[in-house]
């Protein structure tokens, strides 16, 4: 099997960089639906996590909420929620909806609980330095506490999107779009070169998004805070007031 | 003292490996194979589980292994050593021509793969039959005034169509429409869906597409009241279904003893059976186990549990 020779070939042959089926097409779409899915799943996830972080209320209920998601399989959520997104529209409903409500909800939970552990995991002597200095709750927040948060929650938008890019190919299960078609349809028809096509645009995303969001978490971090690693871990149950 | 037994143990293994060597009579181990959809896959477990009562161990690993591309790369390759195939679909992707006669399908598949994968041998056909069927919705057919795959012609482009994810490089699917029907698939809104699957039903179901290709066997095309159309320029081989082996597979049993155990079962499957099967699984939810074994017992393949 001359895999390899395969590839290049297939990247080299022009028809395979326009029309509907090109590759210029398939890599915007599989940037729609996971930019779709972020763009909710952000939404939620950073307003619920941040809340949830400053109030120190909920944080059990909602970190928990948000692991459930953690444990249902994307395939699982796309196949629940078909039969009523199709029937609402039966285009886009069965081919692209089930996979974005599937993404929010594996994205949702990085999000939140990184959220949540940033902002609840800011020194409390800094913000009651603050407190003592006159600021209002928000004043904290907005000044104080994301700020300070920044690097852990950038950690945990990045983590979602590179889970949201790889697993959005699941679209194409259901006829859908993005560069998942390549991996289905190069299976199905025992076309190799076309897979690891798509195998390998999927790579260059991940590597393009993380490269952005290296960048965005270099320069959202204020001054002196150090820049965080890894995701962070949710404790099962969230710790009270101090 | 110890020395002896060494010696005897190693003796006694050497018997053993030369029983298995020498081949002929022994139960090697099977690796079945089948495509994704379910019928096909009831297939490959009713073969399964009569190897089995004969003795043999059954690696069902490859069972709704995919396309027909798939699985014939698994069984050339070895990965698989049998599978349930399409006798003409089969043909038609070896580069012949099915016709509408199975034994003649049969044995020109036989031809074609004799030289296969080191050799692959056709057993006996299923007198029952599946073809890829194009199906479209009651109401589609009245406001299109479709019967025939001929009517789909002049409206193709205002109809969505449901294919095969492998259409694109079928013979009997993208070619066939095109070269016998005038349909060019490349110019017409397809969504490319696993064959046979109840993604299909499901798209078809809720107006995703307007005509879909299915099994014509499939139990969800007469539980929803569709329409299927008539293959007017006969492009579409009737498909008996017949268990395809590996030699080596063969040489290593009994060949005739293996062959009657498959063709035997496969006999017993004519059209309103494989419809049943495919039924019980497909729209009565029921696992694909229970279904063979239940058939196999009620025709006297399996003993009937006390």
């Amino acid at each position: 099997m001359e895999v390899l020779p395969g590839i290049v070939r297939w990247f080299a042959d022009p028809t395979h960089w326009q029309g509907p089926a090109g590759i210029p097409q398939r890599v915007l779409e599989h940037l729609l639906i996971s930019g779709a899915a972020l763009l909710v799943a952000a939404a939620v996830g950073l307003t619920a996590g941040i809340a949830v972080g400053h109030t120190r209320r909920w944080a059990a209920l909602a970190v928990n909420a948000a692991n459930i998601g953690r444990a249902l399989p994307t395939i699982a959520v796309m196949a629940i929620v078909l039969p009523v997104t199709a029937a609402m529209d039966p285009q886009n409903g069965f081919k692209v909806y089930p996979a974005v409500i599937g993404l929010i909800v594996l994205a949702i939970p990085p999000i939140l609980v990184n959220a949540y552990t940033g902002v609840s995991g800011v020194d409390r002597d800094i913000v009651e330095a603050g407190r003592s200095m006159g600021m209002r709750g928000s004043q904290l927040l907005v000044t104080v506490e994301v700020p300070l948060a920044m690097p852990v929650i950038v950690t945990g938008l990045r983590s979602a999107t590179s889970q949201v890019i790889a697993t959005a190919t699941l679209a194409a299960l259901f006829g859908g779009p993005g560069l998942g078609r390549y991996l289905v349809e190069g299976y199905a028809q025992r076309d190799y070169p076309m897979m690891f096509a798509g195998v390998i645009l999927v790579g260059v995303l991940f590597l393009v998004l993380e490269a952005v969001f290296a960048f965005a978490e270099a320069r959202l971090t204020p001054r002196g805070v150090p820049r965080s690693g890894g995701e962070a871990r949710a404790p099962l149950v969230a710790p009270g007031r101090p | 003292m110890r020395k002896v037994r060494t010696l005897a143990l190693g003796a006694s293994l050497l018997v053993l490996l030369s029983a298995c060597s020498t081949g002929g009579g022994s139960k090697p181990t099977i690796k079945i194979g089948s495509d994704g959809f379910d019928e096909a896959r009831v297939m490959a477990e009713l073969y399964a589980q009569v190897l089995e009562n004969a003795g043999y161990t059954v690696d069902r690993a490859g069972i709704g292994l995919g396309t027909r591309d798939v699985t014939n790369a698994a069984l050339f390759s070895g990965q698989i050593d049998l599978k349930p195939e399409y006798i003409g679909s089969g043909l038609s992707k070896q580069g012949g021509t099915p016709s509408s006669d199975p034994a003649k399908n049969q044995s020109e598949l036989q031809a074609k793969l004799a030289t296969q994968g080191g050799g692959i041998t056709v057993l006996g056909y299923t007198p029952g039959q599946d073809t890829n069927a194009l199906v479209v919705r009651k109401e589609t057919a009245d406001q299109y005034n479709l019967a025939k795959w001929s009517d789909l012609t002049a409206v193709a482009d205002k109809l969505k169509w449901g294919l095969a994810t492998d259409c694109p490089t079928s013979p009997v699917c993208a070619a066939a429409l095109k070269d016998s029907y005038g349909i060019d698939t490349t110019k017409i809104d397809v969504t490319l869906l696993d064959a046979c699957s109840s993604a299909m039903d499901d798209a078809l179901t809720n107006k995703t597409i307007d005509v879909a290709e299915l099994c014509s066997t499939g139990p969800e095309i007469i539980v929803n009241g569709w329409v299927r159309l008539d293959d007017d320029k006969a492009t579409q081989p009737a498909d008996a279904i017949a268990p395809v082996v590996r030699n080596d597979l063969l040489a290593k049993t009994d060949k005739t003893a293996f062959s009657k155990l498959l063709d035997d079962v496969s006999a017993k499957i004519d059209t309103p059976t494989l419809a049943e099967l495919y039924k019980e699984v497909s729209v009565d939810k029921k696992d694909i186990k229970d279904v063979a074994k239940a058939w196999l017992q009620a025709n006297g393949f399996l003993p009937v549990a006390s």
